[in-house]
């Protein structure tokens, strides 16, 4: 079989989580080309170089079955950010990610997203255990990592980034979450 | 949601074209690796592959269109790929082909090249397209030639020189 497409719509208070698409390159391409934004995410990149990593993230969902989704905000339709599981070739193990666009900081926006992302990650795909790669000195990173529960665990060379720090998320059970009989993670009702 | 992101299937005497499958990757990968990449952007890392492997599947998400691979139908293994590339920052979109370790001198690349043109002229509305080739690539050149591309332009792809080809129309063909 070729590998197809199947992102899920999610829903926060605020947000809409859905799959990525043509819509995302303009502000993708922005927010790469401001390297106090993007370093801590592989930035900056020239314009062609975000088309490429709009591309690839597409891709990763078609092979790894999850990937980056698409932060909307629900009032507004408009792209905010990027929130998802990422755990390309040479990546120690899948990461949570989050970056917000410019001018939607500072509104509890990635915390949502990515805690929503997490809770999907938990009990849709099943996942048992689940880390976030920040880079030295992201501070806001890092801050939001630990209000989400996170802890640093050690410290490792990326295969693109050089120096990454490793953060581990609490597991399913640490969040209320449980398995039920078939073994796969389901939330308490 | 559900988006069409592999290629429709397109049948040669010879070859499959078709959708990227996981399995497809170590071709892919080895290609990637070798000397002979180094005319489409190589040679580069597993690492790197992997990303060019996944952008090559966004691709027909983001255009509607791409690169498809190609399959031996003989044997079922990857020959190459083929197909239209229009990443942004290139002029228009591309006719592009990779042939893979042995599969090259049988006639491969004129077969799946000619069938994917006929196909993105008719199903893309992609006609008289171009190919950027590598003026040291005598092979790529070799087949432009063959395929009644003629040279249009010296031109330039993300700052690498490379000669612009123009391929006739494949409406009618």
């Amino acid at each position: 079989m070729s590998l197809t497409l199947n992102i899920p719509r999610l829903e926060t208070d605020r947000l809409i989580l859905r799959g990525p698409d043509a819509r995302d390159f303009e502000p993708i391409a922005n927010f790469y080309a401001d390297e106090s934004r993007s370093w801590g995410f592989g930035g900056p990149m020239r314009r062609d170089e975000a088309w490429r990593w709009l591309a690839t993230s597409i891709g990763h969902w078609a092979l790894h079955g999850y990937g980056f989704f698409t932060m909307e905000l629900k009032d507004s339709g408009t792209a905010c950010g990027l929130t998802g599981l990422w755990n390309p070739e040479g990546w120690p193990e899948p990461e949570l990610g989050w970056v917000v666009f410019e001018g939607f900081e500072g509104k509890g926006l990635a915390r949502e997203g990515a805690e929503r992302a997490r809770l999907w990650a938990y009990t849709d795909l099943g996942l048992e255990t689940l880390t976030s790669n920040i880079k030295p000195g992201n501070h806001r990173s890092v801050a939001l990592a630990e209000r989400m529960g996170a802890r640093f665990e050690r410290s490792y060379e990326n295969v693109h980034l050089g120096e990454d720090h490793l953060y581990r998320h609490p597991a399913p059970a640490d969040l209320g979450l449980n398995s039920d009989n078939d073994g796969s993670p389901e939330a308490y009702a | 949601m559900i988006a069409p992101s592999h290629a429709p299937v397109v049948e040669t005497e010879d070859l499959i074209l078709r959708g990227y499958r996981e399995e497809d990757f170590e071709a892919f990968a080895g290609f990637g690796a070798s000397e002979r990449a180094k005319f489409v952007g190589g040679p580069q890392d597993r690492w790197g592959s992997w990303r060019s492997f996944m952008a090559g599947i966004g691709h027909w998400t983001l255009r509607g269109y791409g690169m498809w691979m190609v399959e031996h139908r003989a044997t079922g293994k990857v020959a190459g790929r083929v197909g239209m590339i229009f990443n942004d920052g290139w002029d228009e979109p591309e006719l592009g082909w990779h042939i893979y370790d042995g599969f090259e001198g049988k006639g491969y690349a004129y077969q799946a090249t000619i069938a994917a043109r006929r196909y993105s002229a008719r199903h893309f509305g992609l006609d008289r397209v171009i190919s950027y080739i590598d003026p040291e690539n005598t092979r790529s050149v070799a087949l432009a030639e063959r395929l009644d591309a003629s040279f249009e332009r010296a031109g330039e792809v993300l700052g690498h020189p490379c000669q612009v080809w123009r391929h006739p129309s494949a409406e009618a063909q």
